[in-house]
């Protein structure tokens, strides 16, 4: 049953209910009326009027007047007559009332049973039309919205919440379609170049051991390139999925172990570890420490330095990176942490994956760590995750 | 034949290259699209092969920027996204081919050659003077059903000049598209280049010098 015949149904079963009281009082209120006291008079002309005790009788304006005839001794005789006959009137009037209040009484249930499907059509007309729409969009058209017009009502918001949720899901399926493209491009290209190697060095007329052994070891290199990737893509998408369990991380070794296992030379590394632990995976931790490290050394400026600190502050166990680097406008912060995206907006492997910070994200986002990443004012990078403490 | 390589990975940029010149192509490389239009300013190319996600200027902004310009240069755009509305949204830019990667060399040679001939308007793939023959997609000479040993570079002037169709072609012409952007500007290659091209074609004579003006093939 739909919910426009279920409320038409309401809306009638009400009204009929409320109608059948309504005549119900006034029938009943009629009826005592009539059986109430009679108060009979003879008028000189041989009339005699019979009047309820308000001088009505029924809906008649005027009291009731019997012909009778005349005279003392009829008098009281001639009143019974007249009252008998008031009775059998009375009944009649009673009884078309009935009748005919059971007739308007049906003609009206018919009547607001239509309007009440009109009206519930009406009401519920904004709901078709979030169904309508809602039908059509699909991913291929989610920049589609329902723009409901009309007063601010429940079914306005609901239409509004709708709209809020077809955006979100618009801009996640873009960071999607994004990323798919990214990764098809960073997957592909290296593939064509191990390709066109190979087809080169065999469609080399003046071919020897020496070109055949330079193709394979940039085949070597390429095939390692994409494995590097392969391998961030897959710890990327592990951490996406979220932990499995929680397991006590010590930020502070993790962040000595990971200073110290770091790759730099004319790069000033210094440390200030104070006692920070957490819960959750140790290894995507580690991770995460390693690609911000990593990130601080490879972005940075001849002589320049890496400064990491751990410590714990009003219940969060916070890491903090800073390093002195190339200036970074603020707007493009939030560009490095998405996927594929890298400072020059080159792809140049040299300068890595570009996976390194969208990896620390999805790891923090596991751990429920908070990111606040500031551009210094002398270029470099200040990086701080504030993770719960255990 | 002289090809641009745009395209952001400098390995396979530098890989494709090597490819395209042992093929006779004359190769520049461009690795982002503000080089890429820097470069293309001359108009000097016969086809650009354009990588489509490009740092600086998206390769797309550069197709309609070529297109825009109102250039000579054929654009194959070569990408990664192979969707089909990819394809379309490549096309619809102005691009005039479109080859998804990974491609195979072959077919990305034989793609660039059937561009480069489109701007000899009604040009078949074998140009004709008298009795010597040049199959530009076999890459093979014959005068009189005799095959000619060819050099890559001899091949391509012999093209240039044959293309031509017996009007001449300023040493300048051969130089912007016959050879790289790395080649000494005073057009000592391109003499020599012809008169090997001359000892190897054997007689009679085909290509004449015109005073100040370059080459033609002699009718």
């Amino acid at each position: 049953m739909t919910i426009r015949l279920r409320l038409t149904l309401i809306y009638g079963g009400l009204f009929l209910c409320s109608a059948a009281a309504l005549l119900a009082i006034t029938y009943v209120l009629v009826h005592h009326q009539y059986t109430g006291a009679f108060f009979i008079s003879s008028s000189r002309r041989g009339l005699v009027t019979v009047t309820d005790a308000k001088g009505l009788l029924g809906v008649s304006p005027s009291p009731k007047q019997f012909p009778v005839p005349i005279g003392p001794k009829t008098l009281v005789t001639n009143g019974k007559l007249a009252i008998a006959a008031a009775q059998g009137q009375s009944d009649a009037a009673l009884h078309k009332l009935f009748v005919d209040s059971a007739f308007a009484l049906a003609v009206m249930a018919v009547l607001s049973l239509w309007l009440g499907w009109v009206i519930a059509g009406r009401a519920l007309r904004p709901l078709r039309t979030i169904t309508e729409t809602a039908r059509q969009i699909s991913a291929s058209n989610l920049h589609r919205r329902l723009d409901l017009a009309g007063p601010d009502d429940e079914l306005r918001q609901l239409g509004n919440t709708v709209d809020g949720l077809l955006a979100r899901l618009e801009t996640s399926f873009e960071a999607q379609r994004q990323f798919v493209a990214n990764a098809s491009h960073e997957l592909r290209t290296p593939l064509t170049l191990e390709r066109t190697l190979l087809e080169l060095a065999l469609s080399d007329p003046n071919a020897s051991i020496e070109s055949y052994r330079h193709t394979c070891e940039q085949l070597l290199a390429v095939g390692e390139q994409q494995e590097r990737l392969i391998e961030a893509l897959l710890t990327l998408s592990r951490s996406q999925r979220g932990l499995d369990g929680h397991q006590p991380c010590d930020l502070a070794s993790i962040a000595s172990a990971a200073a110290a296992a770091a790759d730099y030379d004319v790069l000033a590394v210094h440390t200030t570890i104070q006692p920070a632990s957490t819960t959750g995976n140790p290894r995507l931790v580690e991770r995460l420490v390693a690609n911000l490290v990593g990130n601080a050394i490879q972005h940075n400026v001849e002589h320049g330095t890496v400064n990491l600190t751990t410590e714990t502050r009003e219940g969060r166990a916070i890491l903090t990176i800073t390093n002195t680097g190339p200036m970074i406008p603020p707007v493009e912060l939030d560009r490095l942490f998405q996927p594929f995206q890298r400072l020059d907006g080159s792809r140049t492997t040299s300068h890595g994956l570009g996976l390194g910070l969208s990896i620390v994200r999805a790891i923090a986002d596991a751990h429920h760590a908070t990111i606040t990443t500031d551009a210094l004012a002398d270029g470099g990078l200040r990086v701080q995750v504030s993770f719960p403490a255990a | 034949m002289r090809v641009l390589v745009v395209e952001d990975h400098k390995e396979l940029a530098a890989t494709i290259a090597v490819g395209l010149r042992r093929e006779g192509m004359a190769v520049d490389i461009a690795f982002d699209g503000e080089d890429a239009l820097r470069h293309a300013a001359g108009d000097s190319y016969d086809v650009i092969l354009l990588d489509r996600d490009l740092p600086k200027i998206h390769g797309d902004d550069v197709c309609r920027a070529l297109v825009a310009r109102g250039t000579r240069s054929r654009v194959l755009m070569l990408t990664a996204a192979d969707a089909i509305e990819d394809r379309v949204d490549g096309l619809g830019l102005g691009a005039d081919d479109y080859l998804p990667k990974p491609f195979a060399f072959a077919e990305l040679v034989a793609r660039i050659r059937a561009l480069a001939r489109r701007n000899q308007a009604g040009r078949g793939p074998v140009l004709a003077r008298g009795d010597l023959r040049l199959d530009t997609v076999q890459r093979v000479a014959t005068r009189a059903g005799r095959r000619l040993e060819l050099s890559s570079k001899e091949l391509a002037v012999l093209e240039l000049l044959l293309g031509a169709g017996g009007a001449p072609v300023p040493t300048r012409e051969l130089l912007a598209r016959g050879w790289d952007e790395y080649v000494d500007p005073d057009g000592k290659v391109v003499k020599v280049t012809i008169s090997r091209l001359r000892r190897k074609l054997g007689d009679p004579p085909l290509i004449e010098t015109v005073p100040h003006n370059g080459y033609r093939i002699s009718t």
